[in-house]
């Protein structure tokens, strides 16, 4: 019997993960929150500094890893509890109820086509609406609809039915109960990523107050072509096309008040987001507000000098104080600190302004911590304090890489979270 | 009278130049539409047959791409290209074409930019020699 | 008749919105031997792979055709979708009009679809040709082999080791540790780097499975995935191991100045290298004025070396803790994350000096009557300052090393513009080279923090592991075979083969070549070599080739002349 592997979170890191633990010959059960794996990458409209697109570099991972012969997926499924010690690790997993005979479910989406309840859709960041039964993206892994038991007329009101009526797989099960697994593990990996900090916290960058203030991940879902307004670039107040636009670096990040750190991806996918913004609207101007560029990968740099003589990216050294509404709902007014030797404010409009907010470990990451009674460090992050093994939490048997552990980008996630599957090598070797 | 857009038939060997071209693209490094790629595992599989009946048809220039000389991923692959090719281009040249319609060039995985010059000089190049005249013949 | 199915991806706007994917679709769909032709908002999604499952299915495809991006990423994917159709996966074949077509031709629609329309008629004509195939296997040595005997190469072995596998340490020095030798102290960790440096090298030294060559360089490499054997030179004799996978951990070294900032000519000005050995000795370090991004993020070497910020913030710490001053001028500090940035914030708060420069204006030096003043224009206050100095530290850029171009060369793996290492994919594949079975860590592949260093090679180790754990690589079957009919026995493809797998046999009363599959690798360099058309390449047969030529001539020639 192969030993088993819980990962917690399926995003990319935890999906690199699985899946070189998962060829080096033990079980691995990847516990995902959300109704498909994917996690953050798979929001992104182009990935940095090739401007790769980040869906279809993604996509075939999400498939190898549903697929794989050593990988149970539990999706829409969270950790209940944790017993035991390593190397037996006893874990509780609870599946939540999606209301769906999984294995009916073919995924045609007849069922979303004629649910009469639209709530928010959290993959576009609230730009769209998705239905009470959904599907949270076409490339969703399982391509298996979830009913969301909170907006769900039928379970909330026991009025309508719709789905069950439609679905001719016979796939719906209003009365379906969440399921628990337990799991004996040798070894547990956290990769729960992050969340963005809500930044209408702080009243001055205008998020909330005025239409046309968004966030960077809000950019990404108009950027892409599977996105709410089919990549077309519009400002939310009229629909319209933006031609001026700025970006505010280190929202919350690097600020005492907020958070102390700084959030390590922000400066490039902001570069980037610039330049894919011209690639829409071809005479677009962007503004990026800016404390340190910090360029530090591989063509980073060349990239920024990219985005600055070829795309006429403007970057501006100076943290906003506030913004206004322009003319009624539209466009906004930034107040900014002038820098170089210039003193004194000034006061500039934009059409659109997109903010950088710090990313933040993701919601429920300190409960979890509490679960597997691993340490935090004081940015709330799992702490990783060993120096020759990066990637052990202050518990033996728990390993956390990725985004859980500190800010980094894609690739240090996707290099650590191969490195869990060495160190658990490492770790199991000889134990029985 | 239209501009002569010629049509170009390219081999890219898989592990340097297909991955060059591959990285032309991510890079998007833009280059004329006329050249079409073959992928095959290594330039030496690249029969002088095949680029005579590409160009006997009509063809107006073949390209043949490999990994620089000394990192041929089979070894020693492309030092045979590299005889080859020039054989190639005599015949052409002893049946009255212009052998510059053959060129053999290398382009390792790293070099987009390399692949994207090397598309632009040869397309360049065969459109100032005008139509391969076997067009003629055969049509 | 073949029954084939062609597939056009519109991977969002990536190709969809230069090429017009329905025209390409309506033209695959008039190919001859084409049963059904669509097209996939992402083909790469499962709801892509289902309808092409669906497809296949439904309309008894036996060839499955897709146009979308490359191979190089995407094939096994597709393969795999037909094999669950029960279509065999050789059966499939690859259209690239995506970074072929679309993205390079992103101004020009019109001809982008043409040329995408030419380029799925000649996939389409080989498809028709295809055969199925089956794979072969073969056994791996169960010994691995790292290069590198510094920190990302330590780690690496201890990992391999610690999971039971013989492991080969390859340095060219006399002694391991590389760079770390020199340093006086890794942050955030309190330890000296000596005391850290020496728990690894010592966990290495105690294992029975770790071979450690000193003195010793890489002098040849030959083989694939599972079977390398390598050549090396370990103090002047030559020695031969084998291995199932390799791991190149070559790491960097720092730039050497030259003559910027005083460099060579007045006393005192040092690079951070020559700092590290200064604070290692304990002296006092006394005025201390850092200057970032020497040699870095300037035209001849654009990129930011992404450790050197971190590191005189370490040093300027120590410094002021030492009872010194320091002054850090930069143009950036790249101090990412939550450690790093925690490290910025203390030099701060414990009074390090920040003065940011410009690129058009950096920093004079001058020698002084006593130690050396620094010369800054200060954005913040708007004026030109001068700074006291004892010794001035330049933060160079980390380079690589000028033997890495022998390593990459031996081992065929590609290096960028800058001599780094060049991974398989920059986002996705960061330890892994394209190359099967050679993998990447530590500042060979990018400058790397000690941190991030132990991580990639942890990385490296888990991909290297993994064939040696499984025990077997699968033949790709892409193997030559020889039409015994044709064959006149000349043995140009013997002398052709660089790895002598063709022999000239007896057989049925007749002299033929014959190929042992498992020394095979698919080069295809013996069927350019055959005069007579015997020698053949599966998935690269002569015909197939001659399909897609003849495809090429009729549609670009032929149907618009």
């Amino acid at each position: 019997m192969p030993k088993k592997v819980v990962v917690i979170g399926g995003g990319i890191a935890g999906i690199q993960a699985c899946l070189d633990i998962a060829e080096m010959g033990y079980e691995v059960h990847l516990v995902e929150r959300t109704p498909s794996i994917g996690g953050r990458m798979a929001q992104l409209d182009k990935t940095f500094p090739t401007n790769d697109c980040s869906l279809c570099i993604l996509s075939p991972k999400m498939i190898m890893c549903a697929g794989h012969e050593n990988i149970k997926l539990h999706t829409y499924s969270e950790i209940q509890s944790v017993g035991g010690e390593f190397p037996r690790f006893k874990v509780r997993i609870r599946e939540k109820a999606r209301h769906i005979a999984i294995n009916r479910c073919t995924g045609c989406g007849d069922c979303v086509t004629k649910c009469p309840v639209k709530v928010p859709n959290e993959f576009e960041e609230g730009l769209s609406t998705r239905k009470a039964i959904y599907l949270p993206f076409p490339q969703a892994v399982p391509r298996k609809v979830t009913i969301d038991a909170v907006h769900c007329r039928m379970i909330t009101e026991k009025k309508c039915g719709v789905c069950k009526k439609v679905c001719q797989a016979g796939a719906i099960d209003y009365d379906q109960k969440d399921a628990l697994v337990d799991i004996v593990a040798a070894a547990i990996v956290v990769t729960t990523g992050f969340d963005l900090f809500d930044a209408s916290a702080l009243r001055q960058y205008g998020l909330g107050a005025c239409k046309d203030v968004v966030t960077s991940l809000q950019l990404e879902r108009i950027l892409s072509a599977a996105g709410p307004t089919g990549g077309h670039l519009v400002r939310p107040s009229d629909g319209k096309e933006p031609k001026k636009l700025a970006f505010v670096q280190c929202v919350g990040s690097r600020d005492a008040k907020m958070f102390q750190y700084c959030s390590s991806v922000c400066c490039m996918y902001a570069t980037k987001e610039s330049i894919l913004v011209r690639e829409h609207v071809p005479d677009v101007e962007s503004t990026i507000f800016y404390m340190d560029m910090r360029a530090t990968g591989k063509g980073f740099q060349e990239f920024v000098n990219r985005a600055e003589k070829q795309y006429g990216v403007r970057y501006m050294r100076s943290r906003p104080a506030s913004v206004q509404p322009a003319h009624g709902e539209s466009g906004v007014l930034v107040t900014y600190e002038m820098v170089g030797g210039i003193t004194g404010q000034k006061t500039e409009e934009f059409d659109m302004l997109i903010l950088c907010p710090a990313l933040v470990p993701s919601r429920g990451s300190e409960e979890l911590s509490g679960l597997l009674k691993i340490e935090l460090d004081k940015d709330k992050f799992a702490s990783t304090p060993s120096w020759k093994n990066p990637i052990d939490s202050t518990r033996r048997g728990v390993l956390v890489c990725g985004f859980a552990a500190e800010p980094m980008d894609i690739p240090d996630s996707v290099a650590q979270a191969s490195g869990v599957a060495s160190r658990i090598g490492e770790l199991l070797q000889g134990v029985s | 009278m239209t501009e002569f857009k010629p049509t170009i038939l390219a081999f890219c060997c898989n592990w340097c130049s297909y991955a060059g071209a591959d990285l032309a693209g991510v890079s998007r490094l833009q280059m004329p539409p006329n050249v079409h790629v073959v992928r095959v595992m290594c330039s030496a599989s690249v029969k002088p047959e095949y680029v005579m009946k590409a160009i006997s048809q009509g063809i107006d220039g073949v390209l043949v791409l490999g990994c620089h000389v000394g990192d041929c991923h089979y070894m020693t692959g492309n030092h045979r290209t590299a005889k080859r090719m020039p054989v190639v281009q005599k015949i052409l040249k002893d049946i009255g074409l212009n052998e510059k319609r053959v060129r053999l060039d290398w382009v390792s995985a790293a070099e987009g930019e390399k692949f994207q010059k090397v598309i632009v000089d040869f397309v360049d190049e065969v459109a100032k020699l005008g139509p391969n005249p076997l067009k003629e013949v055969r049509f | 008749m073949p029954r084939i199915g062609v597939f056009i991806c519109h991977c969002g706007h990536n190709i969809a919105s230069t090429v017009s994917v329905e025209e390409v679709v309506r033209f695959a769909s008039t190919l001859p031997g084409v049963i059904v032709a669509d097209h996939n908002l992402y083909s790469c999604s499962e709801e892509g792979l289902d309808s092409i499952r669906k497809s296949i299915e439904q309309n008894k495809l036996d060839r499955v055709v897709v146009a979308a991006c490359t191979p190089r990423t995407h094939e096994p994917l597709f393969r795999s979708v037909c094999e669950q159709a029960g279509v065999n996966k050789y059966l499939f074949e690859f259209v690239n009009i995506r970074e072929h077509c679309s993205w390079i031709h992103a101004k020009e629609p019109a001809n982008a679809t043409e040329k995408a329309k030419r380029l799925v008629a000649m996939g389409v004509s080989k498809a028709a040709l295809l055969e199925p195939q089956t794979e072969g296997e073969s056994s791996v040595t169960p010994t691995a082999l790292v290069i590198g005997g510094g920190l990302a190469g330590l780690r690496a072995t201890a990992s391999l080791v610690a999971q039971g596998i013989d492991t080969h340490l390859v340095e060219k020095e006399s002694r391991l540790g590389g760079l770390l030798n020199d340093i006086s102290a890794l942050a955030p960790y309190s330890e000296d780097a000596s005391t850290l440096l020496k728990e690894l090298v010592d966990e290495v030294k105690a294992s029975n499975k770790a071979h450690i060559h000193l003195n010793t360089k890489l002098q040849g490499v030959t083989g694939f995935v599972g079977n390398f054997n390598v050549v090396l030179n370990e103090a002047g004799k030559e020695k031969e191991v084998r291995a199932g996978a390799i791991i190149v951990a070559t790491g960097a070294r720092d730039f050497i100045p030259t003559g910027e900032y005083g460099y060579g000519s007045v006393p005192g000005v040092i690079t951070q290298l020559e700092f590290e050995r200064v604070l290692k000795t304990g002296e006092k370090p006394g005025r201390v004025v850092f200057i970032q991004c020497v040699g870095s993020r300037q035209p001849g070497r654009e990129y930011c070396s992404r450790i050197c910020c971190n590191t005189s913030l370490k040093n300027a710490l120590k410094v002021v803790e030492a009872g010194g001053t320091a002054t850090i001028v930069h143009r950036d500090i790249m101090s990412s994350g939550t450690v790093w940035e925690e490290l910025y914030r203390n030099a701060s708060e414990k009074g390090v000096q920040f003065i940011r420069y410009m690129l058009s204006d950096p920093p004079r030096i001058h020698k002084k009557a006593t130690g050396i003043a620094a010369e800054v224009y200060d954005e913040a206050l708007g004026e030109r300052i001068e700074v006291d100095a004892d010794r001035v530290v330049l933060a160079t850029p980390l380079v690589s090393r000028v033997d890495s171009a022998e390593v990459g060369k031996l081992l065929k793996v590609p290096r960028d513009k800058h001599g780094f290492f060049l991974e398989a994919h920059v986002k996705l594949r960061p330890v892994e080279f394209a190359t099967d079975g050679v993998f990447i860590c530590g500042s060979a592949r990018w400058p790397s923090s000690a941190k991030e260093t132990m991580s990639q090679a942890l990385g490296a180790a888990a991909k290297a592991a993994i064939p040696i754990k499984r025990g077997k690589v699968v033949i790709e079957a892409i193997t030559a075979w020889v039409d015994a009919d044709k064959c006149a026995a000349c043995g140009n493809c013997v002398v052709s083969c660089p790895y002598e797998a063709i022999e000239i046999v007896e057989q049925d009363g007749k002299r033929v070549a014959k190929v042992n599959e498992t020394q095979c690798k698919g080069c295809g360099a013996c069927v350019a070599a055959c005069p007579n058309d015997a020698m053949q390449q599966r998935g690269f047969t002569t015909r197939q080739l001659g399909a897609m030529i003849d495809s090429l001539v009729k549609h670009a020639l032929e149907e618009s002349p």
